[in-house]
């Protein structure tokens, strides 16, 4: 008998036990990032007042149907969906955010399936995921050709107006390393490349953006001494720093290249893809709006948005851990879209 | 399926300074140096937390930060002191990329095994045998050396054995700070979706893994007193220091005492 009771309680230790891990479990998986859910209180409290003075009361307020925004998971794409949330509660339209969906592996299938209406998007990269071989150096054609993927998908989606702001893959060396070498430009690595360690993603090989891109310029692949770091991560711009190595791939708006004071040598034979940022909004939610008023609270965001004050906004978040909503709300601000 | 078998028998794979070879030299050399330094440290500190029984609690506490914190976060956590310190302490600063991050955070990884072990396998010699020892007039270096570190050795293996295992499985990460070792087949495998080389570099670690411990359970078994032999020597240490130590051993049938 005695045998039995322990065996009991044991049974329901173990219970109670899995009963706790789940719990936790499952709590950490819905509850939204805390940037999320910091941001969204007082928003929320921004689209009430909005909605409680109609001032801009030209289309009817059923013509202002809830709009569900979704990011990438991290910073800039975060970012961007706060700024498109902000405008478009300023504006009178009720926002769920659902911010940080991953990578855009997983974030575009969320996208695709409906779960969310409106996404910010780099048109060279969301170009390059349904066809590597269409991307090209200028924006307005990545745009135009990713608008005609999304028509091909069942008229699945609308890019909206680009940004003058783009986050590129960029060439990169120390401030001192382009001071003494004389370095603007990537035309002018060639002549200098065995004096440099070259910081190369591990796909560099197989990828066209870097062992082809590099080539072109006249620089032989692969270079002497080069260490095998991903581009636009931390390490390699702390490698850079620290001069482990003297050129990295970086990504244009990484707060690093403002921090460090680190040079990006301008890509004079357009190698890499033009990565403008643009709002990408489901056919289906646009049809329950007014599609022109609508478009018209995001593209004035975007017109202001130019790769210099990405880097600026940057810096706030990714150096000065400032918090995103407060971040997004000053620039609006700042920038007379709030008004 | 990718061709793993197809990867692996590519006699292209395994020449040259990117080859298998040349890889598995990198990979055995920072293992052996991790565990090397992990030895040096946890070893010394393990006898002598086992044998006084003082500081345990800290010790062992202390070295489990080594386990808790998953090992990618120390390296990278580490990366810019590392970075720093190498060109500080003389060395081209590509060692703070490469080789010092991986290093520390494998070391950091291998102290707790090693301590854990050999404190407990001190704390499960019987206290009786010990006081014995005094009574005969053993000298306390004499106890330690004579009868607590034989009698301890199967279990304090068995933590090296931990550690190394766990060393070799996890320095693959150094290839994401560009080292090379067979991480560099499992990280330029998932950049290049080259599904081959990916799966290819997880069976040579693998493989690796289990030889390494397959030759340490040989020496475990060589280096355990005779008399301890013929039972499965303890993988891990446990936390109760119980008398665990077998009446046998001293010619006493197990009848006699267990009753």
């Amino acid at each position: 008998m005695r045998r039995l009771d322990m065996r009991m309680n044991r049974l329901f230790a173990l219970v109670a036990a899995m009963v706790v891990v789940l719990a936790a479990c499952s709590s950490s998986g819905t509850s939204p990032s805390p940037s999320a859910a910091a941001s969204a209180a007082p928003s929320a409290a921004a689209s009430e007042a909005a909605s409680a003075a109609p001032s801009s009361a030209a289309p009817s307020e059923a013509a202002k149907a809830e709009v569900r925004i979704g990011s990438d998971n991290f910073y800039e794409s975060k970012l961007m969906a706060e700024l498109y949330a902000q405008a478009l509660e300023h504006a009178g339209y009720p926002v769920t955010r659902q911010f940080g969906l991953g990578s855009r592996q997983t974030r575009a299938p969320v996208f695709t399936k409906g779960l969310v209406d409106l996404v910010p998007e780099y048109v060279g990269s969301g170009l390059g995921y349904y066809d590597k071989t269409l991307v090209t150096g200028d924006g307005e054609a990545n745009k135009t050709a990713l608008q005609a993927q999304y028509d091909k998908a069942d008229n699945l989606a609308t890019v909206l107006a680009i940004a003058p702001g783009q986050d590129q893959n960029a060439a990169v060396v120390r401030g001192d390393t382009a001071t003494s070498l004389n370095l603007t430009k990537m035309s002018d690595l060639a002549a200098v490349q065995d004096k440099l360690k070259w910081g190369l993603p591990p796909d560099c090989d197989k990828n066209p953006l870097c062992k082809d891109a590099l080539e072109s310029y006249g620089i032989k692949y692969p270079p002497k001494v080069r260490k095998a770091l991903a581009a636009c991560d931390a390490p390699i711009a702390q490698a850079l720093q620290n001069k482990a190595i003297d050129f990295a791939w970086l990504c244009s708006t990484q707060p690093a290249i403002a921090q460090f004071g680190f040079k990006v040598l301008d890509d004079d034979k357009k190698t890499q893809p033009a990565e403008n940022l643009a709002p990408v909004v489901r056919n289906d939610y646009l049809a329950k709006v007014d599609k022109a008023a609508f478009s018209a609270v995001l593209d004035a965001v975007s017109a202001k948005m130019t790769t210099d004050e990405l880097t600026k906004l940057g810096v706030m978040v990714g150096v000065d851990n400032k918090d995103i909503g407060d971040v997004a709300k000053q620039w609006l601000t700042d920038n007379g879209l709030l008004n | 399926m990718p061709d793993i078998i197809g990867w692996l028998s590519d006699p292209i794979n395994w020449s040259g300074d990117q080859g298998i070879p040349a890889r598995l030299i990198e990979h055995l050399q920072i293992c052996l140096l991790a565990v090397g330094a992990a030895t040096a440290i946890g070893l010394p500190v393990g006898l002598y937390v086992g044998h006084t029984g003082r500081h345990a609690g800290l010790a062992i506490n202390l070295a489990n930060i080594g386990r808790a914190v998953p090992s990618y976060a120390l390296m990278v956590g580490i990366l810019p002191i590392a970075l720093t310190l190498a060109p500080t302490i003389g060395y081209d600063p590509d060692l703070g990329l490469t080789f010092l991050p991986l290093f520390l955070a494998m070391t950091l990884l291998a102290i707790p095994p090693i301590l854990v072990a050999t404190y407990a396998g001190l704390r499960e010699v019987d206290r009786d045998l010990i006081e014995a020892g005094r009574g005969m007039g053993l000298t306390e270096r004499q106890i330690l050396g004579r009868l607590e570190v034989p009698l301890a050795v199967p279990v304090i293996i068995g933590g090296f054995r931990t550690s190394t295992l766990q060393v070799i499985a996890t320095a693959t990460i150094g290839a994401i700070l560009s080292f090379g070792g067979l991480g560099r087949f499992i990280v330029d495998g998932l950049a290049n979706r080259d599904d081959a080389m990916l799966f290819g570099g997880a069976v040579l670690v693998t493989v690796l893994a289990l030889l390494v411990d397959g030759v340490l359970a040989v020496v475990q078994h060589v280096l355990t007193p005779r008399a301890l032999r013929g039972k499965p020597a303890p993988r891990r240490p446990s936390d109760d220091d119980e008398d665990r130590i077998d009446p046998a051993m001293f010619g006493v049938r197990t009848a006699d005492v267990s009753t």
